[in-house]
């Protein structure tokens, strides 16, 4: 694929992060580069390229628009593999994964940091590992964009089947670790949906589908996990598995690709994002008129690469009747610079990146802004809060489900 | 490079708009061909002051400045020659004036060419240059390359659109040529030399551009052709009836196939050509014009005509002459765009020859192109990892000057010399006109300071 570039320069033109620095280390084609470099063994890794590398957001805007469908974001993951195969992790995300991810697998990456964080000596851990070091500066804002953490599990909250009476069809449903830990609201939104259609619904023995590892490069992290998931879900008999959040979907998508042992059916087939189910298999109508003024919505990039992962929540935002208008925001699938821990580790480059979206919605006053992956809700709602907007960040299923 | 000369450079820009790390600036040692070097330091200066500076300090201390704008050229020209400064101006990206009364615009060299099409159309305005490149091409780049794009063989290049600069010369001093008048004759014509000068004669921080009025209509028809000749002839025809397309491009039939094996639009995979032919003007004069070029392709043994009756149609049509440059690396990876051009009646037979060409050497040579202009855009696809191909690519592109040569054309319609071209500049040029440049570089830049190695 990287023989494919042909230096032309036209990501420059789609890739938030060279729109806010102009730099070309932070482009597909100087990324392209380097790894053409590191290929024919002309670089070796270090930590200029390790920064280098963790300096993207993995969006795919760039591939999308490349003339010659050059992926970069999967060439950067694979090169942030290749990084991980030659130099190991660093230090914080090598803890985070082993003992969170993994060893913890039930436990998601940002909540279990922050839940310690917040209670307890973690604040002495983080220092004694120098994470400060790689967090540099404005700590107490990167703090602030961590969302308090629900006072309890979502999935310890709801039993782990929910039977409706006359059920016309059986869901699994993968939550996702932000739904469990930080906004339980989604995961009740989705199962008042299902409820109401008739759908029983699943809630099995789950952990975290992978993603901060998949995206660190550490991809036997992302297998164990894989397999503890797949292996919970395949014992199951459903009809269909839905997930409420875009980046657990983009990586079950993933499986597969990740994935040499034979014999493990490894569901693609059967995982869907909640929006894609409910509009395609269910073809719900909503039932009844609410009054939610001015809403708009932004694509996750992990759902806008979906098939119909552009269309099912906007077809289902269009649908709340009543005193609600659904109009479509400028640049609505520009990445909001989340990318999972990027607006941590790269917190002042993840605000710019984010500021195109508050220049939008200051020039629109929205009541609600909808999306439908918690890492977004949680990069919007910061930003909104410091720029002082009044628009309400939530996931698409909390209107919809107003509408029951 | 010397740790005095980076903390200097440092004292004028800032620390922050320097590059020092290798790695970093192996991502300034290439632009949009093979061609690679790697700058000593990258330099991001925001004014024309900075600019001067930096240039007066090279002159003092002897080392060499690249001159870059987003770095998409395809001939080399602000590629670094292993030692020396990139001089990176995409900072200075400004929109200083638009005026609809002059009719101008003045802009610093940093702005993004689409950024600025669309800022004058806002105001009802035009700014005909249109290099494919334009989503990301800057226009001090434009200006330098002297850029060209499919609107030109109605609306002109980039140097018919530039009325006055500011530039910065090889010795940092600060000059400015032409004004905001489209009359001036006051002295030699320093813009029109600064144009197309690659970076080597001054570097550009501000452009007065000329504007129009934009065009109230457009139409776009896709005709289609079962023999090349024809398609060619249409050319001469449409021309011969006082006709001036804003567009004339032709596709041959191996990028008929790349692109419909790309894009599945229903283009007929047993024509040899196609031409995209788009009027504008006032909306009685499109129809008009329209009605008179359907004759010219149906005399002229069209197969079909299909005119786009609205924007969706036309977008369609327009797809897929944009997709081209990616569809053809379907065959190989490699792809070296040449830019021959030759006068408009020589069309036919240049065809003729690069179907030769590509014969002979066993090579893949998709044609298309701006055909109104004569500026066709031969690309050889091969493989750069295939030394043998690779030897061989390099004989075809010489025979392809040739030819273009031979038919009274020239070796470079748009995308410059840099250092692609250089060693057959002379061929064009003959020694007596090679050396006038020379002693024309040396005379401004006898230090060899700006973006020495190009051109000759
Ligand atoms: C996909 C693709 C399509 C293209 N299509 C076209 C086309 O249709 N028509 C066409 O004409 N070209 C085309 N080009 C070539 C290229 O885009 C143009 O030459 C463009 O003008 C280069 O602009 P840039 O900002 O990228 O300049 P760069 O590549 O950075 O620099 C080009 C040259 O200009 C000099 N330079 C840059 N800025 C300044 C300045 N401020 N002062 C002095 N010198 C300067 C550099 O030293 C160098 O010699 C295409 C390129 C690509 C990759
Ligand atoms: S990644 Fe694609 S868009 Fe970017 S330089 Fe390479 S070919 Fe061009
Ligand atoms: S994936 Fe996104 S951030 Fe990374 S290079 Fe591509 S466009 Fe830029």
């Amino acid at each position: 694929m990287m023989n494919r570039c042909s230096r032309c320069g036209a990501c420059q033109a789609y890739c938030p992060l060279y729109q806010e620095t102009g730099l070309e280390p932070f482009v597909a084609r100087g990324k392209v580069e380097l790894l053409d470099l590191l290929q024919d063994s002309k670089l070796q890794w270090n930590d200029k390229l390790a920064e280098i590398f963790s300096t993207c957001l993995l969006c795919g805007n760039c591939g999308d628009n490349c003339p010659n469908k050059v992926k970069a974001d999967l060439l950067v993951r694979e090169g942030r593999r290749d990084l991980v195969v030659a130099r190991g992790l660093p230090i914080i995300k090598r803890t985070v994964f082993n003992h969170f991810l993994k060893k913890d697998g039930r436990l998601g990456m940002m909540a279990k940091l922050f839940y310690l964080y917040q209670h307890s000596g973690l604040q002495q851990v983080i220092r004694k590992s120098r994470v400060l070091e790689k967090l540099p500066g404005n700590l107490d804002l990167k703090e602030k964009i961590l969302p308090n953490l629900s006072s309890r599990e979502f999935r310890k909250m709801v039993p782990k089947v929910i039977k409706t009476e006359n059920s016309k069809l059986r869901v699994g449903y993968f939550t996702g670790c932000m739904t469990n830990y930080v906004y339980p609201q989604t995961g009740f939104s989705v199962l008042k949906v299902l409820k109401a259609n008739k759908v029983e619904v699943v809630i099995p023995e789950q952990g975290c589908c992978g993603i901060p590892a998949l995206a660190s490069g550490d991809y036997e992290t992302v297998r164990e996990l894989a397999r503890k998931n797949l292996a919970s879900f395949n014992s199951l008999s459903l009809d269909y598995i839905v997930t409420d959040c875009a980046s657990c979907l983009g990586t079950w998508l993933e499986y597969p690709e990740l994935w040499q042992e034979n014999g493990v059916n490894l569901l693609v087939e059967k995982i869907m994002d909640i929006s894609t189910f409910l509009v395609k298999i269910l073809q719900i109508e909503l039932p009844n008129p609410v009054d939610l003024g001015l809403i708009i919505y932004h694509d996750p990039c992990h759902l806008k690469r979906v098939p119909g992962g552009r269309e099912n929540p906007r077809a289902l935002l269009k649908q709340i009747t009543g005193n609600t208008r659904f109009v479509e925001m400028k640049d609505a699938d520009r990445c909001c610079g989340s990318a999972g821990s990027f607006h941590i580790t790269h917190y002042q480059l993840s605000q710019k990146v984010v500021q195109a979206k508050v220049k939008t919605l200051e020039s629109r006053q929205a009541q609600y802004l909808a999306t439908g992956c918690p890492a977004c809700m949680m990069q919007l709602s910061h930003a909104f809060s410091e720029a002082g907007l009044p628009t309400k960040v939530v996931h698409t299923m909390e209107l919809v489900a107003k509408a029951y | 490079m010397d740790k005095e000369i980076i903390k200097k450079i440092k004292g004028i820009v800032g620390r922050q708009r320097v590059l020092e790390s290798f790695e970093e600036r192996l991502c300034y040692s290439y632009d949009g061909t093979v061609q690679r070097g790697i700058p000593a330091l990258v330099v991001f200066p925001e004014n024309t002051q900075e600019v001067a500076e930096i240039v007066k300090l090279a002159n003092e201390k002897e080392f060499p400045i690249f001159p870059r704008g987003a770095g998409t050229g395809l001939s080399g020209g602000s590629v670094p020659q292993d030692r020396g400064i990139a001089l990176v101006l995409t900072r200075m990206n400004k929109i200083k004036e638009i005026s609809k009364e002059d009719l101008l615009a003045v802009v610093e060299p940093g702005v993004i060419t689409e950024v600025f099409h669309q800022a004058v159309e806002k105001e009802g305005l035009f700014y005909p240059p249109d290099p494919a490149s334009l989503k990301t091409s800057t226009l001090g780049g434009n200006v330098a390359e002297n850029a060209g794009g499919p609107r030109a063989f109605k609306y002109g290049v980039t140097k018919d659109y530039v009325l006055g600069l500011e530039v910065v010369t090889p010795q940092g001093d600060i000059m400015r040529t032409g004004g905001r008048t489209v009359k001036n004759v006051t002295g030699y014509d320093l813009t029109r030399l600064i144009v197309g000068s690659e970076g080597t004669l001054g570097i550009i921080t501000e452009i007065t551009l000329r504007l129009l009025p934009k065009p109230q209509a457009k139409q776009t028809a896709l005709a289609i052709y079962d023999k090349m000749e024809n398609a060619a002839q249409t050319v001469t025809a449409i021309i011969c009836e006082g006709i001036i397309p804003a567009t004339l491009e032709l596709m041959d039939q191996t990028t008929i196939h790349c692109v419909e094996n790309y894009l599945n639009m229903g283009l007929p995979l047993d024509a040899e050509a196609v031409l995209l032919i788009e009027v504008d003007g006032s909306p009685g004069q499109v129809v008009e014009e329209m009605k008179l070029v359907k004759v010219a392709c149906e005399k002229n043994g069209c197969r079909q005509v299909q005119v786009a009756a609205e924007a969706t149609e036309r977008d369609r049509l327009w797809k897929a002459r944009r997709a081209v440059s990616s569809a053809i690396v379907q065959l190989k990876p490699t792809k070296i765009s040449e830019d021959a051009t030759v006068p408009r009646s020589k069309i036919p037979e240049m065809v003729r020859r690069l179907k030769a060409i590509s014969t002979k050497y066993n090579l893949y040579l998709p044609v298309f192109g701006h055909a109104g202009d004569g500026n066709l855009h031969p690309n050889i696809i091969a493989d750069k990892r295939d030394h043998e191909e690779m030897e061989r690519v390099e004989k075809a592109v010489a025979e392809l000057f040739q030819a273009a040569l031979d038919l009274g054309g020239t070796l470079s319609g748009e995308h410059g010399i840099g250092l692609m071209k250089k060693t057959y500049l002379v061929w064009e040029t003959g020694d007596v006109g090679i050396n006038y440049m020379k002693a024309i570089k040396n005379a401004v830049d006898p230090k060899g300071i700006l973006n020495p190695g190009k051109m000759f």
